[in-house]
């Protein structure tokens, strides 16, 4: 008997199930106690202030933001290249050497991938000090495995054949291999090579909201302290930044893919060491005195016992179901909005609407978000969830309308003229063909949302996140590291279990999935 | 390769050159002042920006504000060396102070001997002023949040008044407090109703409540704590050794001396909420040390 499936455009609403709970939890909070503060804020973003004072020190954080973010994109691009071509298979069997040096990269990388740039930012934070730097290597050391193991999926999956021939005319190993495997990944190192530069402006400002310098700081202070047009001031500067990256970085996309090149993994290479260069410079002008306090200072490591007592004192039961509930609940969100967002709202109008929203869900850092939501509707879970799930659903609907606008328009039209109404001609001429790499999309999106709890623990109280800044604040080293072990081993499983589903998903014959 | 192509592996190769230019460039031995983040970031820098010009001309050294936005990040900073001189709270005082063994207590304000914190409550809560320590038992099954995690007067010495009245954490609403992050968002959230109650500063209370940001017919004081130590400024020990032997005293000297007869003085002094800057001392702050290792929030 064959088993009944779910077709893919089902399943990419699927999730909006989970919106069910949430808005009854969220509703049943709502009050109108918080309204009046809404309004003040609305008021805000009209009047933003213009004290000169502040935007001084509101432009030298934003310099210090962009600064921080190009200087860890370029870092872990490169990094994370070199890491990708020496963990892959194909580069050790080139050279006819056992591929177990390959193997054994990738294992020791799954460590730092596993731990969210924050969670690096704070404990870098506590050895090496109050610098720039440190802002630097919080974003660099995470993306710089993630970028590796993209590429290495890449390479490892480019067709040997053209290495195997160019080998056996001769060529010498390296000559092979770069001849053979460089233009495959070129593609792949401008569409990656953008989006992570996008991350890394997001991991800047975020890093900021914690106590990391830049434009994230003030945003935090000034909106803890409700000033609202002083938090307008800021957040219109961060997502003026934010929309001229993002549509530089689709206009020279554009470029690269419609003359393409043998140059431009080479431009993209190019970029990077400019933006180390640069954004280098650029943060020892901005923060000239840092320089002189780079230097190891570790604190005191805990032994055996505290350990076993930590380990016996924490809650880890609930700690850890409330982090999965959280990641589960903000998954659903993420993925389920979007396309349903698309789907009751169709025409060009509401798409522009939407994408400005999702604009402002991206740049709006998840916690300050949250206080906001807080504001209105009485403290839970599902609050925490929402304001995660809604930064994560402005990526995937930037994300999911990318792919609905590449696609020919020859289905919906051919569905249109069937006399099917127009939400029907969409969701099955349209979405359909994008759902399954949606999908794909949407399984690694809730592996970086596991990681991202940590960053709503603390308004909500809940979860492991919530118990490592309670840790951490006490310094007390034994339960930090605890917790950092169990959040590492939860963020591997999630891994596994999203590649297994992304990989189903992405498998189906017949039908091509973008990356 | 075309000449275009070649130039262009030329510049790139230039460029990369430049890269030993990026080596950290030691500048001239500047103070670093800092402050825990309890107030708003446009006060932070107009405070801070005339404190550093105050100290700079009085002490003869360039003094630069850095400024941070979280309460640990404060503490390590001062004990990593990126903050020579910190405004802190009672337990990041203390915290840092235990972390960097040998850094000196300057002054606190004229208010700081006897602080206190206040609990304030939704007008439509139903709940009643609070007379004794055991009247706080009203609060169980209340929405409760507290302001920052380390901070002393919005958590720290509320929780531990709250322990005193039979009172636990895990017996609020929900299972678990809130933890609001500032005294002014403790504020807008109990007014809001979205707690039933809170804790916090009272000096931050009553300039919420002068300021009209806190609107006494939608939230109101239930009850004052008794008075306990809170903020002081805290040197680092290699101060002297830095800047010259007797530094930390002209230093301290240098915050003593901040008085409302010169227009800067004024509004420092006001930015602060004080009268004027007093000595303190490090035994003072034993009691907090003491309610720190008892919550845990000191190991």
């Amino acid at each position: 008997m064959k088993r009944p499936v779910v077709s893919a455009p089902l399943l990419c609403l699927l999730p909006a199930l989970a919106l069910v709970p949430v808005l009854i939890v969220v509703g049943e909070g709502l009050h109108g106690g918080g309204f009046e503060t809404w309004w003040r804020f609305l008021q805000g973003a009209v009047q933003p202030s213009k004290d000169p004072l502040l935007l001084k020190s509101l432009w030298e954080g934003l310099q210090v933001t962009l600064a921080t973010a190009l200087v860890g994109w370029g870092l872990s691009t490169l990094i994370g290249l070199l890491l990708g071509v020496f963990s892959s298979d194909v580069l050790w069997e080139s050279a006819k050497i056992p591929t177990w040096p390959a193997a054994a990269i990738r294992s020791l990388l799954a460590l730092p991938r596993a731990i969210h740039e924050l969670l690096w930012g704070l404990l870098l934070l506590q050895v090496l000090g109050l610098h720039p730097w440190v802002a630097v290597a919080a974003i660099t050391i995470p993306y710089s495995a993630l970028v590796a193991r993209v590429f290495r999926d890449q390479i490892d999956s480019i067709d040997r054949r053209r290495l195997t021939a160019v080998l056996q005319s001769g060529a010498s190993a390296p000559a092979a291999f770069v001849s053979s495997i460089g233009p495959p990944l070129q593609p792949i190192l401008l569409s990656y090579g953008g989006y992570r530069l996008e991350c890394a402006l997001r991991s800047a400002t975020l890093l900021g909201v914690f106590g990391l310098g830049g434009i994230g700081t003030e945003l935090q202070l000034t909106l803890q302290s409700l000033r609202f047009a002083e938090f307008w001031s800021g957040l219109w500067l961060l997502i003026l930044l934010s929309v001229l990256l993002e549509q530089g970085l689709t206009f020279w996309r554009h470029r690269q893919q419609t003359n393409p090149s043998q140059w431009n993994g080479v431009s993209v290479l190019t970029m990077t060491v400019l933006a180390v260069l640069v954004g280098g410079h650029w943060l020892q002008q901005l923060l000239p005195t840092s320089g002189t306090t780079l230097q190891l200072m570790l604190p005191p490591l805990p032994d055996i016992s505290a350990l076993q007592l930590a380990a016996t004192e924490l809650p880890w039961l609930r700690m850890i179901e409330q982090t999965m509930r959280l990641t589960l609940l903000a998954a659903a969100i993420a993925i389920a909005l979007p396309p349903l967002c698309l789907l009751i709202f169709p025409g060009r109008i509401a798409k522009q609407v939407f994408l400005g929203l999702w604009t402002l869900q991206r740049v709006l850092p998840p916690p300050l978000t949250l206080l906001m939501l807080l504001l209105a509707n009485l403290p839970s879970l599902a609050l925490a969830a929402l304001a995660l799930g809604l930064q994560n659903a402005g990526v995937m609907g930037r994300l999911l309308v990318e792919g609905l606008d590449q696609q020919s328009p020859g289905t919906m039209k051919a569905i249109e003229v069937t006399a099917a109404g127009p939400r029907q001609a969409w969701l099955l001429g349209c979405l359909s063909p994008q759902s399954r790499s949606y999908l794909a999309y949407g399984a690694y999106r809730t592996d970086v949302i596991l990681r991202e709890t940590l960053v709503v623990g603390l308004v909500g109280g809940t979860g492991l996140g919530w118990m490592l800044i309670e840790s951490l604040s006490s310094f007390h080293w034994a339960a930090v590291l605890l917790i950092i072990v169990c959040f590492a081993l939860l963020t591997l499983a999630g891994e596994s279990i999203s590649d297994g589903l992304r990989q189903r998903w992405l498998r189906t014959p017949g039908e091509s999935a973008s990356t | 390769m075309s000449a275009r192509e070649h130039r262009a592996v030329v510049c790139l190769a230039l460029l990369c050159s430049l890269s030993t230019t990026a080596l950290p460039s030691w500048a001239a031995e500047t103070l670093r002042i800092g402050a825990i983040p309890d107030q708003n970031p446009e006060k932070l820098n107009r405070l801070y920006g005339l404190l550093a010009q105050e100290l700079s001309q009085k002490l003869q050294v360039p003094v630069r504000y850095v400024p941070v936005s979280n309460y640990p990040a404060a503490v390590s900073a001062f004990r990593t060396g990126g903050l020579d001189v910190v405004w802190f709270g009672g337990l990041t005082g203390v915290q840092a102070r235990l972390q960097t063994p040998g850094a000196t207590v300057l002054a606190q304000r004229d208010i700081d001997a006897k602080f206190r914190s206040v609990f304030i409550a939704n007008t439509q809560s139903g709940l009643q002023s609070i007379s004794s320590l055991e009247g706080l038992q009203t609060l169980k099954g209340k929405r409760f949040t507290f302001g920052s995690e380390s901070s002393t007067s919005g958590r720290l010495m509320p929780q531990h008044f709250l322990q005193q009245g039979g009172v636990t954490p895990n017996q609020f609403a929900g299972g678990r407090p809130g933890f609001s992050g500032s005294h002014d968002a403790t504020i807008a959230l109990v007014q809001s109703g979205s707690y039933e109650a809170g804790a916090l500063n009272e000096q931050v209370w009553t300039s919420a409540l002068k300021s009209g940001a806190a609107d006494p017919n939608k939230v109101t004081v239930i009850w004052r704590t008794p008075t306990y130590v809170d903020y002081h400024w805290v040197a680092r020990p290699v101060l002297d050794k830095r800047f010259g032997s007797g530094f930390t005293t002209k230093l301290q000297k240098a915050i003593l001396g901040i008085k409302p007869t010169t227009a800067n003085g004024k509004t420092i002094l006001s930015l602060f909420a004080a009268e004027e800057f007093i000595p303190a001392s490090a035994s003072q702050y034993a009691p907090i040390e003491t309610v720190g290792r008892q919550l845990g929030k000191i190991r």
